[in-house]
């Protein structure tokens, strides 16, 4: 397949992957802002971090507008200058799209389509003005509609599986960040009571501690679309521990780090399989599965809580890494005049 | 035929017949005076062999016909049916805008049309041959050779080279107009990348979507085989066998105007869509850079201007293009189409010599006529046409899409002023024609909501490959949607119909059955919305 083809499939699945996670974060928070009882901006900060735009949106707003959920909301769903809120991630999924429109299948490319077209449309602000849920809701629904017509619709061939290798190289960043910031953000709650209290204090304060962590724990499975699942696996006993353990090591779950590295590593062996010396795309299938070994080898060791973070900023370098890989690989990410040397014809 | 609705964008619609037809869809319509109109005769009643045809379009109340053209619309828009508009730097897309009612051409008119384009692209391709070789035409002097040669785009880096497959028009786009009196004339000849055949095949779809009642009716030439008989031309001037070739489509890119046929034909075809970044060249052979390393290319169906292909050969400062892509050719390594240098035989200033060359290379008359033509190189010409400028229309031989011409009847005295400085100054650039009053036809005003009549044209689209010639039925009807205007072009505002040819009598199936190579046929098409049968005829009317 044409590298450059292969690369817009590529980037293709990550918009839309990008897309999708953002609006059920986006729908998540606003959720969480109305129940829990914590600072506005401890609910939205953690959505322009996720984002990876903490530095762009204090430039624009300053950090303190955080406490507005509207503007983040806003300026997530739609500001033009935001490269990552959902119009622009639409934008360039529907660009990719178009520019491999006879790769992918005509009702994934009309689906792509008429979600960029909705959300440029009036009533697309309307919905956003009159009912939220609604409009996240057509985010998610249509996207996801996308994805699930990649998998219908198209054959199951080279491009099916760069468009997914995008996806899921794409939802282990997105679980990793969401999981890393909301655990950053937890441990960063208020100190333990003091011992002067009594003991009638000290308890009320920590029964509403429980309650506001749990209220986190249980919107960051919502954020990864884990919370049904999870409920079911641990029969409601919601910890820090338990959620982290799932969001990271749990087989079975379709957005765990190790569920998503596993497909990534299956997906990139159809690609380009183990035993085919001869081609490209030899560096990165090693890398990623040296990190799908990682993974699995901490999967099986006692669980420690505080080398969350530090796992976590390891699974984000190495898929950052793993996807420079491929770009230069496979995508032909190299400088533009190298003719590569003809090996077949 | 069951077309089943799907989602917003589609949904078939039963025509209504209504009580009072006087009040239906051409209520009130009134030709154009001194215009020939398609559908209706100069007494005001429809053309006979497209009575059945109109009384049912005629029956449509024009509430569900604004209803149906609404419907046509946002499905070309979802669809992304779309072409770019340069002078937008955000680069925005907009649909070509489609009127739903069809411009119909009889089985008669049609016949005479595909004898005349035939004989008329076998012609040139033999003057192309000819001036890329002995110039026999050139050294009798039945062609003047100052004029040929003198052409910007006469390509003396071809020159002694035989395409591989021996064909140089693939793929023609030939300007047809009708005159008051009824006969089809040639307006212009486009054989380096002529553009438009996916709105024929699209608003054909929309059509079958949105009036399959009427089109089951009508009696209507299928057009959906186009792709796959693209392809096949293609494949028959493979320097490689017709099953081990890989035959890819070139385009500029998704910043293109055309970008949409581009991916359209490259999708309808099943062939890869390359830019020219994916393409490189060693020891004179074309590869393309894949995910699995370099694979031989054989045949190019290029969608970019030959300045572009090869900066070794053309444009040294450009970056776009193949380096060494010409030699590969040269080398008979690659077949490209159309072939680089075709422009010289389309040349306006060429032009008036093609009956000639038709006379010349194959002893016959030719079948369709011409517009006469002023060369303003010739110094008789010359004086005419700067002496009668507010009657003519002066176009450079080197702008196309409606650039550059000066429509006399309609110019101001400064305009003029300005294009008498220009002949003067560059009279090889200039040619000049008497003003035809174009054919109309029924088109929809969605203001008045009603029909009117606008003037329109044809491009006839004809494949050669190494076995000659075959003619797409129909081809793309240009309209000027705005009323007065003579201009078509879809970069001046105009639109476009879907174009029906009716069967003859007795004619039930394609007289040329479609073939059965790897990638051909009717599935090749796969854009039809469920529920219609792809790719079959419809339904015989007894």
């Amino acid at each position: 397949m044409i590298s450059r083809v292969a690369d817009h499939c590529f980037w293709f699945g990550r918009y839309l992957e990008r897309t999708e996670n953002m609006a059920r974060i986006l729908a998540v928070t606003q959720n969480l802002a109305l129940d829990a009882e914590i600072p506005t901006q401890q609910c939205w900060l953690p959505v322009i971090i996720v984002a990876g735009q903490k530095a762009h949106f204090g430039a624009e707003h300053g950090e303190e507008a955080a406490a507005d959920g509207e503007l983040v909301q806003r300026y997530m769903s739609f500001d033009e200058d935001n490269p990552t809120s959902l119009r622009s991630s639409i934008s360039a999924a529907r660009w990719n799209a178009r520019s491999i429109r006879e790769v992918v299948s005509l009702e994934v490319w009309e689906t792509v389509n008429e979600l960029h077209l909705w959300v440029n449309s009036e009533e697309a602000r309307e919905e956003f003005r009159s009912s939220r849920y609604a409009f996240y809701r057509r985010v998610r629904q249509l996207t996801q509609l996308c994805l699930g017509l990649t998998q219908s619709t198209m054959l199951n061939d080279t491009p099916l599986d760069f468009i997914w290798l995008g996806v899921l190289l794409e939802r282990v960043g997105q679980t990793a960040r969401t999981l890393d910031v909301h655990h950053h953000a937890l441990t960063n709650l208020p100190p333990p009571p003091p011992s002067e209290m009594s003991a009638q204090a000290q308890g009320a304060l920590r029964r509403q501690h429980r309650v506001v962590e749990t209220a986190l724990w249980l919107s960051l499975l919502r954020a990864c679309s884990g919370f049904e699942p999870f409920m079911k696996l641990n029969q409601g006993q919601v910890s820090e521990q338990a959620v982290a353990q799932f969001l990271l090591y749990e087989p079975r779950f379709p957005r765990s780090i190790r569920h998503c590295v596993h497909a990534a590593f299956a997906r990139l062996c159809e690609i380009r399989p183990p035993d085919s010396v001869a081609l490209p795309g030899g560096e990165s299938l090693e890398r990623l599965q040296l990190l799908h070994q990682w993974v699995a080898d901490r999967a099986t060791e006692a669980f420690d809580p505080m080398a969350v973070h530090a796992a976590l900023t390891h699974v984000v370098d190495e898929t950052a890494m793993i996807c420079d890989g491929i770009g230069r690989e496979l995508l032909g990410y190299g400088p533009p005049d190298s003719n590569p040397t003809v090996t077949s014809q | 035929m069951a077309h089943g609705p799907r989602g917003p964008s589609s949904g078939s619609f039963t025509p209504v017949l209504l009580e009072n037809p006087g009040a239906g869809l051409f209520a009130g319509y009134t030709p154009l005076p001194g215009a020939y109109d398609e559908l209706f005769g100069r007494d005001g009643a429809p053309r006979p062999e497209f009575l059945r045809t109109a009384t049912l379009l005629g029956a449509l109340a024009p509430n569900e016909f604004a209803r149906a053209q609404h419907l046509a619309e946002l499905a070309l828009l979802n669809q992304g049916v779309t072409f770019s508009v340069y002078a937008d730097q955000r680069g925005a897309e907009k649909i070509f805008p489609l009127c739903l009612i069809p411009r119909m051409l009889s089985a008669a008119d049609w016949a005479h049309m595909e004898r005349g384009l035939e004989q008329r692209v076998r012609a040139l391709g033999l003057f192309l041959d000819d001036v890329y070789g002995d110039q026999r035409i050139l050294k009798e002097e039945r062609v003047p050779r100052d004029l040929v040669l003198g052409s910007g785009q006469y390509l003396k880096q071809v020159h002694g080279l035989r395409p591989p497959g021996g064909v140089r028009i693939h793929i023609a786009g030939v300007d047809i107009i009708r005159d008051p009196a009824g006969t089809f004339r040639v307006l212009e000849d486009n054989l380096r990348t002529p553009s438009g055949v996916s709105y024929v095949l699209e608003n054909r779809l929309i059509s079958k979507r949105v009036l399959p009642h009427l089109l089951d009716k009508a009696r209507v030439q299928r057009v959906d085989h186009y792709p796959a008989r693209l392809a096949e031309t293609l494949r028959s001037v493979s320097p490689a066998s017709p099953s081990g070739t890989s035959a890819v489509v070139l385009t500029p890119g998704p910043y293109n105007s055309a970008y949409f046929e581009h991916s359209f034909l490259a999708r309808t075809m099943g062939l890869e869509l390359v830019q020219a970044p994916d393409l490189f060249v060693d020891q004179d052979q074309v590869f393309v850079r894949t995910t699995r390393g370099p694979r031989r290319v054989h045949v190019i169906y290029r969608r970019i201007d030959e300045a572009f292909l090869d900066p070794e050969a053309f444009r040294p400062d450009s970056l776009l293009g193949v380096r060494g892509l010409m030699r590969a050719y040269a080398a008979g390594n690659v077949a490209l189409a159309n072939a680089p240098g075709n422009g010289v035989a389309d040349d306006k200033a060429v032009y008036p010599f093609v009956p000639e060359m038709i006379r010349y290379y194959l002893g016959e008359e030719p079948v369709l006529e011409q517009v006469p033509t002023y060369l303003c190189m010739r110094d008789d010409d010359r004086r005419y046409v700067l002496d009668h400028l507010d009657q003519l229309v002066v176009k450079a031989v080197d702008e196309a899409g409606g650039y550059g011409m000066l429509m006399g009847p309609q110019s101001t005295a400064a305009q003029r002023d300005e294009f008498r400085a220009r002949i003067q100054a560059t009279p090889r650039r200039y040619i000049a024609q008497h003003r035809i009053e174009l054919s109309t036809s029924p088109t929809w005003d969605p203001t008045a909501k009603t029909a009117v009549p606008r003037r329109l044209d044809l491009r006839p689209y004809v494949l050669t490959g190494r076995d000659g010639s075959w003619v797409l039925p129909g081809g793309l009807t240009r309209v000027a949607l705005v009323a007065g205007s003579y201009v078509v072009n879809s970069s001046q505002g105009g639109g476009s119909k879907d174009t029906w040819v009716l069967k003859g009598p007795g004619e039930n199936a394609q007289r040329t059955p479609s073939v059965g190579a790897p990638g051909a046929g009717p599935a090749a098409v796969n854009n039809d919305p469920p529920g219609a049968a792809p790719g079959s005829d419809p339904p015989e009317a007894p």
